[in-house]
């Protein structure tokens, strides 16, 4: 999918901006499973899911982990914003392991809390298969 | 003599003080713009979610959310306070604390029971000397982390939605500029349109101008926009309740930092007038043993 045509992806968190580049292909998780995004998208505005973000550009390919949030495609401009957005290279697997089995450990009582184990659990999966493709 | 030794190890004392307070000043500086560097890193995200609502505001949903409206007829406030873990500030926890006793018991005299939930150490220790009722919140330490506070968030809005509480309002020091902080109760829930700053153009929920703004966009939508609706109320929420610890932070800096530069220049003042004393003495010890001197000679003669 070689396009010399690029659009702008920038990637928000609540405490900064983790990044602002020029891309030529992006997919990002949304809730019901992955979508891409290739320049000249037709506006959308999307939730977002957990899981891996890879933006392909000029400076090759990246990819974050997200938790959540939105996405928004108007004009060319990607706007990704999530609570956390972390590169493989801050991910520490050590310490999500440790987050897994909690996670695995947490007690099931009603749907909330089911649900709420399943993100966990999904949250801490997702970061170690980045960390393990990458790394 | 002794007199005279006194005063220079008074006027010594206040020159460490000096140092410190300055040292205190310095940090104070660093620190706020360490802080104000990471209020200018959120704006771009309230912005741009702000930005998402109003485009959702020109599509026709049926805006029913559970956040705008409250859920139960038995009115109850819940209130977060933010103030400082550490002290030295001036008059900063002092103006955040008057605030939210005064919001809180117009609340109570209303008729609408207040929780209230208690951030930073100074607060804590100031309603436990009134032997007031509160939540204590004491874990979030001096720089706010959108992971620590969304928690927070998370359970207000909870609470919020059990109907536990029909409202909560966030009494912190808002950062307007540099020159200029003041304590203020915003109400978080249930969500009302945020307030127009001045030049930052219509960023209502679904109202006139914005509308029709919105409507020109066709967006394709997942899901749906009333559950997207669902997610992004929420999250502005969390951001609002976010930026509140941020300006919180900032206000708290800059407080610290007039405090300190005060300080400094009224030890620099004392310093002065302190040396005034000390030579006055020297002066006068001296003029006595001249005396003397002149005397005994006077009295040889």
């Amino acid at each position: 999918m070689a396009t010399d045509r690029q659009f702008h992806c920038s990637v928000i968190t609540p405490e900064r901006e983790v990044l602002s580049a020029e891309a030529t292909s992006v997919v990002f998780p949304a809730q019901d499973g992955e979508v891409g995004v290739l320049v000249d998208r037709a506006p959308l505005l999307f939730a977002l899911g957990i899981g891996v973000l890879r933006i392909d550009g000029e400076k090759g390919s990246q990819r974050f982990f997200i938790d959540g949030g939105f996405a928004q495609m108007l004009d060319n401009n990607l706007t990704i914003l999530t609570s956390q957005a972390l590169a493989p290279s801050e991910i520490k697997a050590d310490k999500v392991r440790q987050l897994l089995s909690e996670a695995e450990a947490m007690s099931i009582t009603d749907d909330a809390s089911w649900i709420a184990r399943d993100k966990a659990i999904r949250r801490a999966k997702e970061q170690l298969k980045l960390a393990e493709q990458v790394g | 003599m002794a007199n005279k030794r006194q005063l220079v190890k008074r006027r010594k004392a206040v020159r460490n003080i000096r140092k410190i307070t300055r040292t205190m000043q310095l940090i104070a500086t660093a620190r706020f713009q360490a802080m104000f560097k990471r209020v200018s890193a959120s704006k771009p995200y309230s912005e741009k979610l702000a930005e998402m609502v109003n485009g959702l505001a020109g599509i026709d949903v049926d805006i029913e959310d559970s956040l705008l409206e409250a859920h139960s007829d038995a009115p109850r406030d819940a209130t977060v306070v933010i103030t400082s873990n550490r002290g030295l500030c001036g008059g900063y926890n002092a103006n955040v604390m008057r605030t939210a006793i005064e919001h809180i018991d117009r609340t109570a005299g209303s008729g609408t029971p207040c929780d209230v939930q208690m951030v930073g150490k100074k607060g804590i220790q100031y309603f436990r000397f009134l032997k007031r009722a509160m939540t204590e919140i004491s874990h979030l330490g001096d720089t706010p982390k959108f992971e620590t506070v969304e928690p927070l968030a998370n359970e207000l809005i909870a609470r919020f939605r059990r109907g536990e509480v029909t409202t909560v309002h966030v009494v912190f020091m808002r950062f307007h500029s540099m020159g200029r902080q003041r304590p203020d109760v915003i109400q978080l829930l249930p969500l009302a349109p945020e307030k127009k700053d001045a030049g930052a153009g219509p960023s209502s929920v679904g109202e006139g101008a914005s509308a029709e703004a919105g409507a020109t966009v066709q967006y394709d939508f997942s899901p749906e926009p009333g559950k997207l609706l669902e997610e992004l109320l929420p999250a502005t929420v969390r951001i609002r309740l976010f930026t509140c610890f941020l300006e919180a932070a900032v206000s708290e800096q800059i407080a610290r930092m007039v405090a300190m530069k005060a300080a400094t220049d009224a030890a620099g003042d004392m310093i002065k007038a302190l040396t005034t004393q000390y030579n006055r003495a020297r002066q006068t010890s001296i003029t006595m043993e001249l005396l003397d001197i002149i005397g005994g000679a006077a009295a040889v003669q």
